[in-house]
């Protein structure tokens, strides 16, 4: 098998750059892999045979979101590709338990279909999902290094449902390539392909108080089993997960909110968006003064905040030996609409108009977190991930033909 | 005793609950083993995967999913201007 007819089709929306000289780099975008040639049965021939051309004359961009399973990951991403405009779904007519999540702009892949073990392969070996050997860094590296490159990749499917790994989806390169999972920073070839990545820093305390309400209506589930399935993976994320933090251009952590003593329920949280300095494209937002330490109480004649209030904190620290920024919300939200106030006084939001922060707020009003610091912070990072985008397709515009005519 | 959720489908109720008891025989002995702590991963894969489940059925409305095939109808008819 494996006939690689390619078409160079232009209906897609980005332009289809031919290069007439044929040493140019772009030629590359021109070819198709297929890393699974095995027996497998394949989907109808008609998804092989179309490539797009990617971002244009730009490489794929790729962002990297690591978190444990139930921390938000999938709310995060619906965030995201909101920023970029038009809904996110899966591949149409493919696999229905597919993990993808396909839109104009943005393709976000799910790393748990690089396990290489199915679950049954896991519960003989004793290992859980968070342990390397269950994953295979090389596939994810050969994979995602292709799709930087333009090359469309046959990815399996990890079905989350049954426990087994399904027959591989066709995957186009997108402009911006989002891999989210559990270990999108643990290989460090993967993660040199990572044009930025994100770390959300669940608490322990906030991780119990969520998956209780996640699990608790569920049959079978009690307090005691949702407690021992946390403790029993507990030793695994802290060896191969939680490390990875250290990498991240931007962590947003979770924590039990300080304004009401004692407080363990997980509904008031507060939250850090802890960013790194100094990296390329990225410069962190900042609450009034650039480098100054500030704690900002909002509340007042402008703001209505009901009990406990809202409190912001902002300032230089350093984070596992990196430089970082901190901007730090406690508290929730009673009027959304009110959160212009807050958007009004962060600098560096890299919106495209004012009050664009609170309008993709508003537009997702019903998701989780949108009344706290978990909404504000992840809205946030989705603009800086759209203006470091937008920088890298400007200067790979601008020395696309220096590198042709070096070529 | 909660009520169980009538929101997640069937196949997956089962699956939760099934991994669980699972997970609690596979802990019985010894609750520091790579087999415990795989049981009770099977029990947090399962759980995600059901509250997916669940949030997909809540984001699906009748009407929408009606005017998806129908978009002839009056009921779906929508125009620009």
């Amino acid at each position: 098998m494996a006939i690689c007819a390619v078409y160079t089709t232009n209906s897609l929306h980005s332009t289809c750059f031919v290069p007439t000289s044929t040493k140019t780099h772009l030629g590359f975008h021109q070819r198709q892999v297929f890393f699974y040639t095995s027996g497998k049965k394949t989907r109808k021939s008609s998804n092989f045979s179309e490539i797009s051309c990617s971002a244009g004359d730009a490489n794929t961009v790729v962002i990297g979101l690591a978190a444990d399973s139930g921390c938000g990951k999938s709310t995060f991403m619906r965030r995201l590709t909101s920023v970029f405009g038009g809904a996110a779904e899966p591949p149409r007519g493919g696999n229905p338990d597919s993990n993808t999540l396909i839109s104009d702009t943005t393709t976000v892949i799910c790393l748990d279909d690089y396990h290489s073990l199915d679950r049954t392969g896991r519960k003989e070996k004793g290992v859980t999902a968070l342990d390397p050997r269950a994953n295979d860094f090389d596939l994810m590296y050969e994979q995602v290094k292709a799709l930087k490159d333009g090359i469309a990749v046959e990815k399996p499917i990890y079905n989350h449902v049954s426990g087994l790994l399904d027959p591989p989806e066709l995957i186009k390169p997108p402009k911006i390539l989002v891999i989210e999972g559990l270990h999108p920073m643990f290989d460090p070839r993967v993660r040199e392909l990572l044009d930025f990545s994100i770390y959300l820093d669940i608490s322990n305390e906030v991780k119990f108080a969520w998956k209780i309400q996640r699990d608790m209506a569920e049959r079978g589930h009690s307090l005691e089993s949702i407690k021992a399935s946390i403790e029993a993976r507990k030793p695994d994320f802290d060896a191969y997960i939680d490390p990875q933090k250290q990498y991240a251009d931007a962590v947003i952590e979770v924590l039990p909110t300080q304004l009401i003593p004692g407080d363990n329920e997980g509904k008031v949280l507060r939250v850090r968006l802890v960013m790194k300095e100094g990296v390329k494209y990225f410069s962190p937002v900042y609450l009034f003064d650039e480098g100054s330490t500030v704690s900002w109480i909002p509340c007042g004649r402008k703001l209505t905040c009901s009990y406990p209030g809202i409190k912001f904190f902002y300032g230089p620290e350093s984070y596992f030996s990196n430089e970082v920024s901190v901007l730090e919300m406690d508290g929730q939200f009673d009027r959304l609409d009110e959160l212009i106030y807050v958007e009004s006084h962060l600098s560096n939001l890299s919106t495209k108009f004012y009050g664009e922060v609170t309008q993709q707020m508003l537009k997702h009003a019903d998701f989780p977190g949108s009344n706290n610091g978990t909404g504000l912070f992840q809205t946030i990072v989705g603009l800086k991930i759209r203006d470091l985008y937008e920088q890298l397709v400007a200067d790979s515009k601008a020395t696309a033909p220096l590198q042709a005519t070096k070529a | 005793r909660m009520a169980s959720t009538s929101s997640t489908p069937e196949k997956i109720a089962e699956k939760v609950e099934e991994s669980i008891k699972k997970a609690e025989e596979a802990c019985a002995g010894d609750p520091q083993t790579g087999e415990c702590a795989a049981a009770w991963d099977e029990v947090e894969e399962v759980s995600a995967a059901a509250s997916h489940a669940r949030e997909r059925q809540k984001e699906s409305d009748p009407l929408e999913n009606y005017c998806k095939d129908n978009p002839e109808t009056d009921e779906c008819k929508t125009y620009d201007n």
